[in-house]
C-alpha cells in the first residue's frame, strides 16, 4: 500500500509534482500513467525516499520510507535500469545490495535464474543491454522478496518475451497480494497489464481509476464510414451533437451518433455505403483526451497538446 | 500461499531482516572488492610508493653521503623510508574520492540510498572500508619499501626497531595515508562529484599546500601553512631528533608535535565529513 497527501515537488520556480494524492492498493497492478516530464519518475523518486517532496508525504505500508527497519522487503524498486556501477558484474551488484539485509547467495540466484540472468551474470554490467539492464533492474527489485513493488519503466527496452514475461510476473505479484505500481507512458501496455490506473499529466493526478472506467469514459466512440457519396452524407449527418472529421477523400468520421443510425440514414437516402464501422476509443485515445483537458485547463494560450513540452517551460 | 481467502504474500522467502551497521560494512566491502579498480589502486599504491622509495634510497645514497642533506645517521632509514609516500598519498586519495563519487556517477547511489534509507549508516560504513583498505595498502607499501631499501641502507642507517622514531615511522605512515584518505573521502562525500571533488584534494595537497609554505614573509599565510592537512598530518612522519621545546624556540610560527599534526589531519577530515552527513539528510540523490 501506497498513500500519498498533497504530495508536491518544486525545483526553483519549477513544479514537478503539483499537490497529488493518491493511494495505491495491494492485490492489483496499478499503472502510473503520463507523458515524459509529467512528474512520474519524481513521485517515485519521493516514494522511495531519495528526494524529499517539497511539501506532503507519502508512506508506504504506513511508514514514510526512511523509517522502514527492512526496506529491501518492504519495497522493491526499480527505479532507473542502470542504477548499477558499470564496473561490477550483475552477481556482485546483487550480493552488495543483499548483503545489506543479510540476503546470502541463495536468494542472489534466485533472482537472476527468475530474471533469466543466468549467462550474462558474471559481466560487467556495463556491457549489458537495455534489456538486460531492466532484467537486473528487476532482480534486484526482487531481491528482498518485497510486498510492494515500484518499477518505473520496466518493460522499456525489453524484446516481445521480456515484455510478456514483465506483464505476466506483475500480475502474479499482485494475484499474491502485493502492491505493485508501474509507470510507463505506453498506454497500449498499460491496457493489458494494469487492473487501475493514475494518469498525471503537468504534475497534477488527472485521473484515478480502474482501466475499464478509463476507457469507457472517454470522448465516446465514433464511427468510420466510407461512401462515395461521403458529402451528401455529411450534409445529411449534421446536427448540433455530431462531429464529421474527413480522413480522406470518401472516407469520414463521425461521433455523437451510432453505426446504426448512419446506416439507416443511408438507406433512407439511398446512398452507398461501402464500410461501417463503429471505433471503440482506445486507452490510447482516452489517454490523449485526458491529458489534453489538462492542459487546457493549464494553459492560458491555449497551444496544440504537442507543445505541450514547450509550454511548461 | 495456501487457500486463505485473503491474498498475502508469502514472507518466508528471505523473512524481514533489518539494516544494522556489520551489515552496511560488509555490503560496502563487497561493493570496493569487487570492481577491478580498487584492485589496481592498491596495487600501483603499493608498487609506486615502494619502487619511488627504492630508487630515492637506491641513487641518493650511491652519490651522496647523508650528513651533506643535514640528516644525522639515525635518521637516515627512517627519512628515506617515506621518499615515496607522496606518490601513494595521491592513489589512494584517488581510491577514496572514487569510493563514493563513483556511486554518484553511476547512479548506483540509487540503489544504495533504496536499501539504507536513512543514508548516514551507508556513508560511514563505505568510509570505514576506505579507511581499512588505506591503512592496509599503507602497510603493504611500507614493508614492501622497508626490504627494497634495506640492503642500500645496510647495518649503517638500517631501520631500527629499538629506536622509537622509527617504530613510530613505521606505524606512522599506514596512518597517514589513511588520515589522507579520509580527507579524501570527506571531500568526495561533500562534493559528490568526480572531477570536482579529486581536483580539490590535488590542489589542496599540491597547489595550496605548497603556496602557502612557500611563502615565509607573508605572515598569516606562514600561520596557517602549519594547520593544513598535509602539512599538519606529516607532522607524524618526522625524523628530527631535536625536542619540540628546541623546535618551537627556533620557529616564529606554530610547530606542532607529530601527534598533534596527526591530529589536526584527522580533524580535518571528522569536520568535512560531519558537514557532508548534515547535507547527505537534506539531499536529493
Amino acid at each position: 500500500m501506497i498513500e500519498a497527501h498533497g504530495l508536491t515537488k518544486r525545483y526553483g520556480a519549477k513544479t514537478a509534482v503539483n499537490g497529488i494524492s493518491f493511494t495505491v492498493q495491494p492485490g492489483k497492478v496499478t499503472g502510473f500513467l503520463g507523458p515524459n516530464g509529467a512528474g512520474k519518475s519524481t513521485t517515485m523518486r519521493m516514494i522511495m525516499g531519495l528526494d524529499s517532496p517539497s511539501a506532503g508525504t507519502v508512506t508506504v505500508n504506513g511508514k514514510p520510507y526512511a523509517q522502514l527497519r527492512s526496506p529491501l522487503t518492504e519495497v522493491g524498486a526499480l527505479l532507473e535500469a542502470k542504477a548499477v556501477h558499470q564496473g561490477r558484474s550483475a552477481t556482485n551488484h546483487l550480493r552488495a545490495l543483499g548483503a545489506t539485509h543479510g540476503i546470502g547467495k541463495k536468494r542472489v540466484a534466485e533472482v537472476i535464474e527468475m530474471t533469466g540472468l543466468g549467462q550474462v551474470a558474471g559481466k560487467r554490467v556495463g556491457g549489458f543491454s537495455l534489456g538486460m539492464g531492466q532484467r537486473l533492474g528487476i532482480a534486484a527489485a526482487m531481491l528482498g522478496d518485497p510486498r510492494t513493488l515500484i518499477l518505473d519503466e520496466p518493460v522499456n527496452g525489453l524484446d516481445p518475451e521480456g515484455v510478456l514475461w514483465v506483464r505476466n510476473l506483475v500480475k502474479h505479484l499482485a494475484g499474491e497480494g502485493r502492491t505493485v505500481f508501474l509507470s510507463s507512458h505506453l498506454m497500449s501496455e498499460m491496457a493489458l497489464t494494469a487492473d487501475h490506473i493514475l494518469v498525471i499529466g503537468r504534475g497534477s493526478i488527472i485521473a484515478d481509476a480502474p482501466v475499464a472506467d478509463i476507457v469507457a469514459g472517454a470522448s465516446g466512440q465514433s464511427v468510420r464510414v466510407r461512401s462515395p457519396q461521403a458529402t451528401r452524407l455529411v450534409e445529411l449527418l449534421a446536427g448540433p451533437e455530431v462531429t464529421v472529421t474527413s480522413l480522406e477523400a470518401g472516407l469520414i468520421e463521425v461521433t455523437g451518433t451510432s453505426a446504426q443510425a448512419v446506416g439507416e440514414l443511408a438507406a433512407q437516402n439511398a446512398l452507398v455505403l461501402h464500410e461501417l464501422t463503429p471505433v471503440q476509443a482506445s486507452l490510447e485515445s482516452a489517454y490523449m483526451s485526458l491529458t489534453a483537458d489538462a492542459v487546457e485547463y493549464h494553459s492560458t494560450t491555449g497551444e496544440q497538446p504537442q507543445n505541450r513540452e514547450e509550454t511548461r517551460r | 500461499m495456501s487457500a486463505t481467502t485473503a491474498p498475502a504474500p508469502t514472507r518466508s522467502r528471505v523473512g524481514q531482516p533489518t539494516v544494522t551497521f556489520p551489515k552496511l560494512v560488509r555490503s560496502e566491502w563487497i561493493k570496493l572488492w569487487t570492481l577491478r579498480s580498487t584492485w589496481w589502486v592498491v596495487a600501483i599504491t603499493v608498487v609506486a610508493q615502494a619502487g619511488f622509495t627504492w630508487m630515492g634510497t637506491y641513487f641518493t645514497l650511491q652519490n651522496i653521503d647523508p650528513a651533506e642533506i643535514g640528516l644525522s645517521p639515525d635518521q637516515v632509514g627512517p627519512n628515506f623510508l617515506q621518499a615515496g609516500i607522496m606518490i601513494g598519498q595521491l592513489v589512494i586519495s584517488v581510491l577514496a574520492v572514487l569510493a563514493i563519487t563513483g556511486e554518484y556517477s553511476t547512479g548506483s547511489i540509487r540503489s544504495t540510498f533504496a536499501a539504507a534509507p536513512r543514508r548516514i549508516g551507508a556513508v560511514l560504513a563505505k568510509g570505514v572500508v576506505v579507511l581499512v583498505v588505506a591503512f592496509i595498502t599503507g602497510a603493504l607499501a611500507t614493508l614492501l619499501s622497508w626490504a627494497l631499501i634495506t640492503p642500500s641502507l645496510g647495518s649503517e642507517y638500517g631501520i631500527d626497531l629499538s629506536d622509537e622514531i622509527h617504530r613510530r615511522v613505521l606505524i606512522a605512515m599506514p596512518l597517514y595515508l589513511m588520515g589522507v584518505a579520509l580527507f579524501a573521502f570527506a571531500i568526495g562525500a561533500l562534493l559528490r562529484v568526480s572531477a570536482a571533488a579529486l581536483a580539490t584534494v590535488f590542489g589542496v595537497f599540491l597547489v595550496v599546500e605548497t603556496l602557502f609554505g612557500a611563502f615565509p614573509n607573508i605572515r598569516w599565510m606562514a600561520e596557517v601553512s602549519p594547520f593544513l592537512p598535509s602539512s599538519a598530518g606529516s607532522r607524524v612522519l618526522s625524523t628530527s631528533t631535536e625536542s619540540i621545546d628546541a623546535l618551537r624556540a627556533a620557529s616564529d610560527v606554530t610547530v606542532l608535535t607529530p601527534w598533534q599534526g596527526y591530529g589536526v589531519l584527522i580533524a580535518w577530515g571528522v569536520v568535512l565529513l560531519g558537514i557532508a552527513l548534515v547535507l547527505l539528510r537534506k539531499r536529493d540523490a
